[in-house]
């Protein structure tokens, strides 16, 4: 999913790092009756809506934890810190974090500059840290104590080329992207995977996010000889897309998309016309998993609302650490090996394993509109 | 495809054009860029979303409504936004400035009010597209390029032909002398404002329409296209409004469609500062010389 990284702070961030400099040492030493987890998440700034979700998801699970006797007797708490989604006050945070000695390790950080930032401080302490949220290609580098609950936009890239091209049939793909980073990345990832698979990309066309008039774009589609259209983007463009198809002679034509038009404003701005639109998501409330439908219900017990999905990628990131706690016990670099070699873990967010940059492989669910909802589709 | 990307061009331009033309007429008299008229347009879009909407009111009742509203407002931040500068004496740029705090005020505003999502426009109009000799055209798309040819036909026939719009060109001559014959022209400033503002709603209805989508930011690029347009004619003419604003929507279709879409709007404003190298005052701008 996208990522806003912010620049602001920067003043409050290097006024924080010269506090820290003076509180350096008050950090708590020896080991107690309470496991620690870290958790660096913005709750103030431009990213606190998913910042406290994040802290929802992680509370919930550590929660439940300890509702059922805790580990080997002991409770789990949370040392929460906000880092603001800016990168210099994330450094801030995560240095904070690796003195604790009680803490075994760490869910964060939520914007990818952050976690980046974060990662260099954790993997010298030797700590896990395992960000919910950030899906920058860079990460995948950032060390090997970073792993992460949410995946690329390349494997969900290739998954969706998979699905289009071997399992759909489609071997004339439209490529429709925001013409930004994000939707130039995510419009590379669909040309390589479908062209791989022996489909042709007969158009790739850039539209500006917030754009209203899709008919030149349309237009050129309707030129070509495609027979789906892929959008690299979000989900307001998509509804308009689906709504002027019809205008620009291309009714009926197949849509797909990413978790990024997973939204429920996609259905409410474009109703009818986005009907029939497959996509593919990580977390859905949809989903027919056990684990997830029992998350979904604890978070709305406790929460009042329904969890999105980076809450459910939180969740998921704390219950990974206190499964190896659990399983290992509190030795942080046998934490780090334990969650290395983690296979098919049952999450809320699909069946996760890590590849050895710490890369979360998790297969998608396969999604599509159906009289105004989403539905969870086999094809 | 040349024709059917044509067809796109004359739509989107028709659009541009009538924003233009509240650029272009406020300039004409005042001889300054009312910064706060792409966001009038987005007001426009909501208006008239809000009263079809909200009201079992027929469109044809519901939309003027919307534009008479809009004018209000058009007139309404002259009044109090430009008009006590602009009596105080103080220069163009004051004048400019508070235009541009009038623009993030609505920007706001909107977003308070109705939120910073998009909005599905109410399809009052049922949408059919016709296929002829391979080019798709829907009954909406040629209602939005008639109703436009229509409304600068009018407002060309009201500045040229009537008595008001000969007090309107005498003000934009010249302010005191118009005063000096007798003509009230606060009161032309007000109207110039109005039919401006009233145009800028028909547009925001018809890209509601025709896109089915406004948001409180919309204002931010039709706005920028359209000052653009009203540059590329000549700010200050009407028919060069209109020229400018189908010649950019043209221009930024055909250019996307057969360069490429990644470079649209960098076509909408090469061609601008194009015909600006060579002819300063635009297509149908007149030579301006300042004497000292």
């Amino acid at each position: 999913m996208k990522k806003r990284i912010s620049r602001r702070f920067i003043v409050s961030g290097l006024t924080a790092v010269m506090a820290v400099g003076l509180l350096t040492g008050c950090g708590s030493s020896g080991k107690s009756d309470t496991i620690e987890i870290g958790l660096a998440t913005p709750l103030t700034g431009a990213s606190a809506q998913d910042g406290q979700a994040i802290e929802n998801g992680v509370e919930l699970a550590v929660k439940q934890a300890n509702d059922a006797g805790g580990i080997d007797g002991k409770q789990i708490e949370v040392v929460v810190e906000d880092d603001k989604g800016d990168a210099s006050e994330a450094a801030t945070v995560a240095n904070m974090l690796v003195q604790n000695d009680n803490i075994v390790g760490v869910v964060g950080h939520f914007n990818s500059s952050c976690t980046l930032a974060g990662a260099t401080i954790y993997n010298d302490a030797g700590i896990v840290q395992i960000s919910p949220g950030s899906s920058a290609e860079a990460v995948s580098e950032a060390g090997d104590y970073t792993f992460r609950t949410i995946t690329t936009d390349a494997v969900q890239g290739r998954y969706l080329a998979e699905w289009c091209v071997n399992d759909l049939g489609y071997h004339n793909i439209a490529v429709l992207y925001e013409n930004d980073d994000y939707g130039l990345g995510l419009a590379d990832v669909i040309q390589r995977e479908t062209e791989a698979l022996g489909a042709t990309v007969v158009a790739r066309e850039a539209y500006e996010v917030n754009q209203t008039d899709f008919s030149t774009v349309l237009t050129k589609v309707a030129a070509s000889d495609a027979d789906v259209m892929i959008i690299g983007g979000l989900y307001n463009e998509t509804a308009l897309i689906a709504k002027q198809m019809g205008d620009n002679g291309l009714e009926g034509m197949q849509i797909m998309g990413v978790d990024a038009i997973y939204s429920d404003a996609l259905i409410e701005l474009g109703g009818d016309a986005v009907n029939g639109i497959k996509l593919t998501a990580y977390f859905s409330d949809a989903s027919d998993s056990e684990v997830t439908q029992s998350f979904i219900k604890a978070y709305t017990d406790e929460y009042g609302e329904a969890p999105g999905t980076y809450a459910a990628y939180a969740y998921d990131a704390a219950n990974i650490i206190l499964d190896a706690v659990a399983n290992v016990g509190t030795d942080r670099a046998a934490i780090r090996d334990y969650i290395a070699d983690l296979k098919d873990f049952d999450g809320v967010t699909g069946i996760t394993s890590f590849d050895e940059n710490g890369d979360v492989i998790k297969e998608p669910l396969r999604m599509e509109i159906i009289n105004g909802a989403f539905e969870t589709v086999d094809m | 495809m040349f024709v059917q990307q044509l067809i796109n061009g004359i739509t989107v331009g028709g659009i541009y054009a009538l924003i233009a033309l509240g650029y272009t007429m406020v300039y004409g008299i005042l001889k300054i860029v009312n910064f706060a008229h792409g966001d009038v347009f987005m007001i426009g879009g909501f208006m008239g979303l809000i009263l079809a909407q909200t009201t079992n009111l027929p469109i044809w009742i519901a939309y003027p409504l919307a534009m008479l509203i809009t004018a209000l407002i058009g007139v309404l931040i002259e009044r109090i936004c430009y008009r006590p500068i602009r009596l105080h004496g103080a220069d163009a740029l004051a004048i400019l400035i508070s235009a541009l705090g009038v623009s993030i005020f609505l920007e706001n505003f909107a977003q308070l009010v109705w939120g910073t999502e998009t909005h599905a426009y109410v399809q009052k109009i049922q949408r059919t597209a016709y296929n002829i000799a391979g080019i798709t055209l829907s009954n909406i798309q040629i209602g939005v390029i008639v109703l436009c040819i229509i409304l600068m036909i009018v407002l060309y026939l009201v500045v040229n032909k009537t008595k008001m719009g000969m007090a309107m060109r005498a003000t934009s001559q010249s302010i005191t002398s118009a005063q000096l014959m007798g003509i009230n022209t606060e009161k032309v400033i007000a109207l110039t404002f109005g039919v401006g503002s009233a145009l800028a709603c028909v547009a925001g209805i018809l890209v509601g329409t025709y896109y089915d989508a406004v948001y409180p930011l919309i204002g931010y690029s039709y706005g920028l296209k359209a000052f653009a347009a009203a540059i590329l004619g000549g700010i200050g003419s009407v028919p060069g409004a209109m020229l400018g604003g189908f010649l950019l929507g043209i221009v930024e279709t055909l250019g996307a469609g057969y360069i490429s879409t990644g470079y649209r709007d960098a076509f909408a404003f090469g061609i601008l500062i194009l015909v600006l190298l060579f002819r300063p005052s635009g297509l149908l701008g007149k030579k301006h010389v300042d004497k000292v």
